[in-house]
């Protein structure tokens, strides 16, 4: 059963992006030979490949270094997030005060927050995390509220009738209630929690031995040497989409266990 | 040996004096055959590597003076700014010459740029690491054994990278530059990648006690603000070259006489760079131009060895490919000795 299950995800979850990136390298590769172009404009899909090979370990620790602030940054937001729209879902008041302030943390550019932040907390690993923090919390923050307040109106009436506590309505019902919603928010935080650590990279430095993948793209970049910033960029794209993946895996897992499952399943 | 030298005299002066005359005729009237197909003025783009500044003086001189009309070329100088991919562009034929540093053009020929320079009026460059005089620190050594401390510097910048090889910094605490001196106000053990003629002026004017530590004392000496251009232009433009050569060389001595007038035009096109930090920038790039006993005739003048020397430290620091690049190929030295030898400073 569960063989099948595999089977049928390759099929079609796994398969066609990878066609698909096969036939863009294919372009790509045709398009530098065909128009003669140089290192310095694009560099070859082979330039890049060999670049990943040479820098293997390099990138590794890299988004060791990275991912670690990431994935403090995602559960800070998670965290915080939640409780945050607990408040908002308490009152219209609380909610109308607050939440223009957090649209504007999403709106703002990070670029012009990034400098501030170094000089306020400093370098070093606490400062990315945060910048990572502040670009993934507005989704949690955001689906968490909706989700608190779109409560069926007949399960409040039930608990009501049933002289349940504030409290009691609050952790029986309306969490329950607000977890896929939260989930939803979760699935965009992930990814934007990656950006913001990269991001934040390029302002903040870790201390002299230690660097992540912004550092690496930002130096590559000084360097000129676009081929290993091509494969930089990449690894910091696969790893965004592992990310993504592996939050959307425990989404899934949650929802068919406790749940109808996902949209997709219900149809 | 009086005797010859003499005639030697006799003849060179002569040959300036043909020149100079040449440059007062108007270009239609002109008898030499070679200059009659150059009757109409040649349009040409010069791309900066930043926003307009000291660094660039002389080649606003020679627009503001003339000489670039004098030569029969219609300059456009192209501002630049973080990022602005100067080589690049002249490499692509997008511009016709570009203003940028010796590293950055051994980076971008490593990776098939075929850009050549042509041209250095700088010999020493104003990179340096800018600490407070009351850190005692005399020397980029220095570093090593100073506790605390923090150093804001772009560590992939080649010359970070050079610094990072020769001194030990493991020591102290390396910083990104965050691209202004505020940090380096509040602090007194810290240190920031500079410009001899910019940064520094910035500093004292906020009352501070800035102190250049200079990257060409620890023999990283990139050839800077370097005319480039792209070899096809070498090869088969040589005359126009040559011509955009000289009214530079005449631009940046006419720069460091009398900026007036070009830092004046300087500030129209860039009113974030003040009167007074130009004049201090001028008075900071004549040593860089005209160090100790180089003679003002040979302003401009570059020469292969320091080519391979910077060639060598950038193979050393892991930047370039070892064999990738020949330094010959990344210079041509022969539009230099079209410039005039009239020395414009009195003795």
């Amino acid at each position: 059963m569960i063989l099948k299950r595999i089977q049928s995800w390759l099929i079609n979850e796994v398969v066609p992006p990878v066609v698909l990136f096969a036939i863009v390298v294919a372009i790509w590769q045709w398009c530098v030979v065909a128009y003669r172009l140089k290192p310095y404009l694009l560099p070859s899909p082979l330039a890049v490949g060999q670049a990943i090979y040479n820098d293997a370990s390099l990138l590794g620790r890299a988004v060791v270094y990275t991912g670690s602030a990431a994935l403090c940054g995602f559960f800070a937001s998670l965290v915080i997030g939640t409780l945050i729209a607990f408040v908002f879902a308490q009152s219209r008041r609380i909610r109308s005060s607050g939440y223009p302030y957090f649209i504007f943390l999403q709106t703002v550019p990070i670029v012009a927050i990034a400098p501030l932040i170094v000089r306020w907390c400093g370098n070093g690993f606490q400062s990315v995390v945060l910048v990572a923090f502040i670009l993934s919390l507005f989704p949690i923050l955001a689906n968490g509220t909706q989700g608190l307040l779109e409560i069926d109106p007949n399960l409040l009436d039930l608990f009501r009738m049933n002289n349940a506590s504030r409290w009691q309505t609050l952790i029986k019902l309306r969490f329950p209630s607000a977890v896929p919603g939260l989930l939803a928010g979760a699935r965009t935080s992930s990814g934007l929690a990656v950006v913001g650590a990269i991001v934040g990279e390029f302002f903040v430095g870790y201390g002299s031995k230690r660097f992540g993948l912004g550092y690496l793209i930002n130096t590559t970049n000084d360097q000129l040497q676009i081929d290993r910033l091509f494969a930089a960029v990449l690894t910091s794209t696969l790893f965004g989409i592992a990310i993504f993946g592996l939050v959307n895996l425990i989404s899934v897992t949650i929802l068919r266990r406790w749940y109808d499952g996902p949209v997709e399943d219900q149809k | 040996m009086n005797f010859s030298r003499g005639w030697l005299t006799l003849v060179v002066t002569i040959a300036v004096g043909c020149q100079a005359e040449q440059s007062t005729i108007p270009i239609t009237n002109s008898q030499d055959p070679s200059r009659s197909d150059q009757a109409k003025e040649v349009d040409v783009s010069l791309a900066l590597n930043w926003f307009p500044e000291a660094e660039h003086g002389g080649y606003y001189a020679a627009l503001v003076h003339g000489y670039f009309k004098e030569e029969g070329l219609n300059v456009t100088i192209r501002p630049g700014g973080p990022k602005v991919p100067v080589i690049p562009d002249v490499a692509e034929g997008k511009v016709d010459f570009g203003v940028d540093n010796a590293d950055k053009l051994l980076l971008l020929r490593a990776q098939q740029a075929d850009v050549v320079a042509v041209m250095s009026p700088l010999q020493n460059s104003p990179r340096c690491i800018m600490v407070h005089k009351k850190s005692g620190l005399t020397k980029l050594e220095d570093l090593a054994n100073k506790k605390p401390f923090t150093l804001a510097m772009n560590s992939g910048q080649p010359f970070a990278q050079y610094l990072k090889k020769v001194v030990n910094l493991d020591e102290i605490q390396v910083v990104n530059y965050p691209g202004n001196v505020a940090q380096f106000l509040e602090q007194s053990d810290y240190g920031q990648q500079a410009y001899s003629f910019s940064e520094p002026f910035l500093a004292e004017r906020e009352k501070s006690d800035p102190l250049c530590l200079m990257l060409s004392d620890i023999g990283f000496n990139a050839y800077t603000s370097i005319l480039v251009t792209r070899r096809e232009m070498v090869e088969k433009k040589p005359d126009l070259v040559a011509r955009m050569t000289r009214a530079s060389i005449k631009g940046w001595k006419k720069y460091l006489a009398e900026p007036d007038q070009s830092n004046k035009y300087i500030h129209e096109q860039n009113p974030e760079m003040g009167l007074e930090i130009l004049a201090f920038g001028v008075n900071a790039l004549k040593p860089l131009c005209l160090p100790e006993g180089f003679e003002e005739t040979q302003l401009g003048a570059m020469t292969a060895q320091r080519w391979q020397t910077l060639l060598n430290q950038m193979t050393e620091i892991g930047l370039v490919k070892p064999g990738t690049l020949k330094s010959d190929e990344t210079f041509a030295l022969q539009f230099l000795n079209t410039a005039t030898s009239v020395v414009v400073t009195p003795k």
